[in-house]
């Protein structure tokens, strides 16, 4: 009924009340707003024929839109492409020497190596300092161990030469040493452990160390390790007569080792897995090539395999 | 002809009471969750190895508490309570309404224990195990009907526009939690959903981004319908207006669930498809903000001494600023960005802290002011609360903008040499600063939470014994 | 004069009819859902069995293989008994809450974590991971980066061997025995499915029966880590090739 309807400033309500004092008034939506309303509208129609919007396939093939004005067809796939290409462009005159360059040539090659240094960065950051730590200064746990061996020290398990830690990270490492809780009585593991430590401050001729040295020459230590304790990089058998150690250097750490050895498949034994960045598909020959390089710049790099690099290095 | 208050009519308003009273604690108990997820990202030994409270259980626990504990107890007393006024009628079924009561606080309490447990099906606000989706399912549908059945034995000719939003809600949130729980249980507490990969992604975000636009917003806008005149004394500012928005939100938020697959393995036109209608959703989002602010208009004077107003005003404004925000994140260029950082969190949180919760609020203390008929217990607590909430809510908002554009940009970053520059834990401690500042902004939304509460408690109790004591009865 | 309609004659009529408002907006509110949604089920490259331009990319045993035949490349395949126990420990973590499995055609993210992911990949996630959050780096091509050892020192105490990270220990998954049965019984499930089941070709009687065996005595933390290295590496991606459209 029309007393039901009000008017407030002059506007008048549609006549429906509800809950005493509810209504609404007849105002029309602003101008700006039906304007919008349409424009949104349009703009919907505009987007799905630019872009592929039709939920309908042909023969397998989607209508692809008839293209943004300037680029083209547009997919998420091209969009990639192009970006891509961009980054490409900047790294090409780089990338391409370093495809056909080995590492040492790369080390020597003053741009390359500083090109690498750059480009190293996040590759090790993203996928080798989880286990040697940022800058490879290691990762250390007061529990377990070192998690994988420091890098920017000149101590190598299988040789600091450019191609080395190529061959390192592209093939991946897995050093055996064998479990000795079955070939050593514990007194011989508890006096062997107490002559390597003994060895690595050098005090491996001292008499209270005798029983333990005549263990180590006696038992298949020198095999792997050699008669000098020096260690074989061949098969990455630790040096025992330095100051670094792989894993512990405690006298309990140092049993375990022995005892349960590393990677010798014993429940208790150290795990010592370095994943094969190539097997693994993780990452390209470049990048293993630019990773060896900067590896190899942490500074423990060992010049031999690539004399001219040796300033470079520097 | 309208039926008027002529002749006066018996409410059933028992029920909403309860819900007003469970929707302030879960107010609180969310939002507290939410400030210790926010704190083991800044200072992770709050994990304290205890798998039940690791950041991965709680997060979702967070999430369903604010969103269906305290979101959902809102709704359903603001539902029964505005169906029942804007239609001169009581309940359709004041039992069943009891049985939505204790049927949906029985949820929250199985999820309160389940997701602790990490008894979860991993679907993002759909995390709930089936036996507890079955339960959702019937209590509400219970809802569902209760509700519908009340607008349809009104006294009013016309149904009031804040009905037809809550309507929409009911029967979207029924398809969607009907299609995307569809799973085959492996045993009580286990199952796996029977679709996979593109087409699971694509429905869970289908129901992820309506539980959004029908339950957080579709219902939240009903509520501003009703209580933003109630509050003003003023009509509703264009009925034509409301028509129109609420047509085009209703037909157009559907499509935008593709907006939060952009760029995965979902075809580029399903994407593209929400990404179009995303961007035109502006407009009809915004009818809804002007219709409510320009109801308001002529009533700015009120602002200075009623609060509850306040409340309204800036969740207004809160809404039509993730309303752009969001649109403008579904833009292919923009969502590249944005997609998987902390901006998402932060436009979840302009929506959630500064709409959501912010229109709850100016409802629930209206509310209890006309439920227990009396005077709030202390207006100046309602002001604190109030300062405490926007800046919360701000500090909040704007640490998570910061963080998550500056994530988004370091992880893209390249150098002149062509390679990228930041690793990605650099990326993580970058964060550190800014997740610190969100717990705070957290903390003062909370504490404002807590404000609340204690006013709330003594209102009722200042009501009288005789109130008091009926309620109780009805417990 | 109160019946004088500001709107059109429906409208009116609509907000007078409960029933005609409930239909309406049912309605209204289908249409979008089922035009987005419906295509996936039979459109190309969504990894429904149906119609992918490159079913190279999925395993197909030969007769007499079974899943410990499978190697590193030989194409999409459904988990192992241990992998799909790490799963369901995976997803009870909510490692998903901080993870994404979604790399998405990105340069930066070719760059950082691979070859951009196809629907094929994750065809027999029931349900899918794809995440919707960074905090920690996407995992979709995780397989084979780390050794077994670094996923267990991580997992049970991030800090130990990556400072700066936020991620909660997980030390009681090395505590915690696998569900064998419930193991067992999700394989029979993944069979069962109507949308993209695991074949019964693969997931033999005999592979099922021999499942258990397989779980015997490992920890949640053997089975998710087993999850995480089979994540990513079972397609062999040839350069250039368009894999998505
Ligand atoms: C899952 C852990 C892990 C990751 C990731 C890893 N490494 Fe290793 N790395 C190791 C372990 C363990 C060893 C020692 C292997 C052994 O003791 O036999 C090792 C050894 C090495 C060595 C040989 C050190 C020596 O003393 O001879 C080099 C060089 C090396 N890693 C470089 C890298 C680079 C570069 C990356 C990244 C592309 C990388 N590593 C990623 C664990 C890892
Ligand atoms: C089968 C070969 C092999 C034999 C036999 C062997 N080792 Fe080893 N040992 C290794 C290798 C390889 C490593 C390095 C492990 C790694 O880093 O991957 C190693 C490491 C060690 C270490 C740890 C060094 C460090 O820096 O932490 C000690 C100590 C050691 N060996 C002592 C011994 C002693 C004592 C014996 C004899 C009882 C012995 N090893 C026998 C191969 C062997
Ligand atoms: C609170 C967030 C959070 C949760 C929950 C979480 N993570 Fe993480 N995760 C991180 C962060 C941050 C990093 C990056 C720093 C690091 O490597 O720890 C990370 C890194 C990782 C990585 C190393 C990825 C790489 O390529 O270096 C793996 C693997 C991982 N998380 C697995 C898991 C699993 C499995 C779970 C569940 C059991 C889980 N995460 C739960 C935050 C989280
Ligand atoms: C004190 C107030 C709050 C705090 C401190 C808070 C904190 C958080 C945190 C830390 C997260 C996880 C973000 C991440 O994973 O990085 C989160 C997620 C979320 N919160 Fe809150 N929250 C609060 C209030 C609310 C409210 C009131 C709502 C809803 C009404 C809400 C809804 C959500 C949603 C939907 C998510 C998931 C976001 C996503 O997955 O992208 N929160 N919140
Ligand atoms: C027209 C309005 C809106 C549009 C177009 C929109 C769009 C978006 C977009 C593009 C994202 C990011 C998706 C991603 O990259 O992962 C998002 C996330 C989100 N939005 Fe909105 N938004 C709107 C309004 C709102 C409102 C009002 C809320 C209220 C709470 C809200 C809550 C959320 C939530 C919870 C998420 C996180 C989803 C997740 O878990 O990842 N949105 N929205
Ligand atoms: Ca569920
Ligand atoms: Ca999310
Ligand atoms: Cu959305």
């Amino acid at each position: 009924m029309s007393d039901n309807q009000k008017t407030v400033g002059g506007v008048p309500t549609t006549g429906h009340v509800w809950d005493d004092d509810l209504g609404d008034l007849v105002n029309q939506p602003p101008k700006w707003w039906m304007f919008g309303l349409t424009a949104s509208a349009l703009w919907v129609v505009v987007y799905w024929v630019m872009y592929p919007s039709v939920p309908i396939a042909i023969g397998g093939f989607h209508f692809e839109g008839i293209g943004l004005p300037g680029s083209g067809k547009w997919s998420a796939i091209k969009e990639m492409e192009t970006d891509a290409a961009e980054v490409d462009a900047v790294r090409k005159k780089f990338e391409d020497k370093i495809k056909t360059a080995t590492p040492a040539a790369i080390l020597a090659d003053k741009e390359l190596s500083e090109y690498v240094s750059r480009s190293g960065k996040v590759l090790f950051g993203d996928n080798c300092a989880a286990c040697h730590g940022t800058n490879g200064v290691g990762v250390d746990d007061a529990k377990e161990g070192l998690m994988a061996p420091i890098l920017n020290d000149d101590d190598w398990l299988y040789g600091g030469e450019v191609d080395k830690i190529y061959e390192t990270v592209s093939g991946g490492r897995q050093g055996v040493m064998t479990a000795h809780k079955d070939t050593l009585s514990p007194q011989q593991i508890d006096d062997v452990s107490k002559y390597v430590i003994a060895l690595s401050e050098g005090k491996g001729d001292d008499a209270s160390v005798a029983a333990g040295k005549a263990v180590f020459a006696s038992s298949d230590c020198t095999g792997c390790h050699g008669a000098d304790a020096k260690g074989m990089q061949a098969m990455g058998s630790a040096n025992l007569t330095d100051k670094i150690w792989r894993f512990s250097s405690s006298l309990e750490g140092v049993k375990r080792t022995i005892t349960y050895g590393v990677n010798s498949g014993d429940p208790q034994g150290r795990n010592a897995v370095m994943p094969s960045f190539t097997a693994a598909g993780k990452l390209s020959d470049a990048e293993i090539k630019k990773l060896a390089v900067y590896v190899y710049k942490f500074g423990g790099g060992k010049a031999s395999a690539a004399p001219a690099a040796d300033a470079a290095a520097k | 002809m309208e039926a008027t208050q002529a002749t006066p009519v018996k409410y059933d308003m028992d029920v909403v009471r309860w819900f007003t009273i469970m929707a302030v604690v879960y107010f609180v108990v969310g939002t507290l969750i939410g400030v210790y997820v926010a704190s083991e990202l800044a200072w992770p030994f709050l994990n304290f190895d205890t798998a039940e409270i690791t950041f991965g259980r709680l997060r979702p626990l967070h999430t369903n508490a604010v969103i269906f504990a305290f979101g959902g107890c809102t709704l359903m007393a603001t539902g029964y309570y505005m169906a029942q006024r804007t239609g001169n009628t009581g309940l359709w079924s004041n039992k069943l309404a009891w049985f939505t009561f204790w049927g949906w606080n029985l949820i929250i309490v199985l999820a309160v224990i389940t997701l602790p447990l990490g008894i979860t099906q991993s679907k993002e606000y759909a995390e709930l195990e089936w036996p507890i989706d079955i339960l959702i399912a019937v209590v509400w549908l219970a809802f569902g009907l209760n509700h519908i059945m009340t607008v349809a034995i009104r006294k009013t000719s016309h149904i009031y526009v804040s009905n037809w939003f809550t309507m929409g809600m009911i029967i979207m949130i029924t398809y969607l939690h009907v299609v995307n729980s569809m799973a085959i249980p492996v045993d009580l507490t286990h199952s796996f959903s029977i679709y996979s990969g593109v087409q699971d992604a694509m429905i869970q975000w289908w129901w992820g981004h309506n539980a959004v636009g029908f339950y957080l917003t579709g219902g939240f806008l009903g509520i501003m319908y009703y209580f933003v005149p109630k509050q003003a004394g003023r009509p509703v500012f264009s009925y034509r207006l409301s028509v129109l928005h609420f047509w085009t939100l209703t037909f157009g938020y559907v499509w935008l669930g593709a907006h939060h697959l952009q760029y995965t393995a979902l075809p580029d036109w399903t994407g593209s498809l929400g990404a179009a209608i995303s961007l035109a959703m502006i407009i009809p989002s915004w009818g809804g903000a002007m219709n409510g602010m320009m109801t308001l208009s002529g009533a700015w004077d009120r602002l200075r001494t009623d609060y509850v107003l306040r409340f309204l005003v800036v969740s207004l404004a809160f809404y039509a600023m993730s309303t752009f925000e969001g649109p403008v994140m579904s833009i292919k260029t923009v969502n590249a960005l944005s997609h998987y950082t902390d901006w998402t969190v932060g436009h979840v949180h302009s929506g959630a802290l500064g709409w959501v919760a912010m229109v709850s609020t100016g409802a629930l203390y209206h509310m209890v002011t006309k439920l227990w008929n009396t005077k709030m217990y202390s207006e100046k607590l309602i002001n604190v609360h109030f300062w405490l909430a926007t800046l919360g809510a701000v500090t909040y908002i704007v640490a998570m903008w910061v963080s998550g554009i500056m994530q988004g940009l370091m992880w893209r970053e390249y150098d002149e040499y062509g390679t990228l520059t930041y690793t990605f834990v650099e990326s993580v401690s970058a964060m550190h600063p800014y997740y610190a500042m969100r717990a705070i902004g957290g903390a003062m939304y909370n504490l404002g939470a807590w404000i609340m509460l204690y006013n709330v408690i003594m209102t009722v109790r200042q009501a009288g014994a005789a109130r008091v004591n009926a309620v109780a009865a009805n417990a | 004069m109160a019946d004088k309609i500001y709107s059109t004659k429906l409208q009116d009529a609509t907000e007078r009819s409960t029933l005609l408002m409930f239909v309406l907006s049912a309605v209204a509110v289908a249409v979008g859902g089922i035009v987005e949604i419906v295509p996936l089920f039979y459109l190309p490259n969504t990894g429904m069995g149906n119609g992918t331009k490159h079913p190279d990319v999925v395993w197909h045993p030969q007769a007499g293989q079974t899943l410990d035949d499978w190697k590193v490349g030989d194409g999409v395949r459904p988990y192992k008994p241990l992998e799909l126990a790490g799963r369901s420990v995976y997803i009870r973590e909510g490692c998903y809450t901080c993870h994404s499995q979604m790399i998405r055609p990105f340069r930066d993210e070719k760059d950082r974590y691979g070859h951009y992911s196809i629907a094929e990949e994750s065809m027999y996630d029931h349900p899918f991971q794809w995440g919707s959050k960074r905090t920690g780096p996407d995992l979709a091509r995780l397989g084979g980066k780390y050794s077994d050892e670094w996923h267990r020192r991580h997992l049970e105490y991030p800090r130990s061997v990556v400072p700066e990270s936020v991620m909660p220990n997980f030390v009681f998954l090395s505590k915690n025995k696998v569900d064998a049965n419930r193991t067992v019984e999700s394989m029979k499930v993944m069979t069962k499915m109507p949308f993209n089941p695991v074949p019964k070709e693969i997931y033999t009687d005999a592979y099922i029966a021999g499942a258990a065996a397989q779980l015997e005595g490992k920890t949640e933390m053997d089975a998710v880590i087993a999850y995480l290295q089979s994540l990513g590496n079972h397609v062999k991606f040839q350069e250039g090739v368009n894999y998505r459209d």
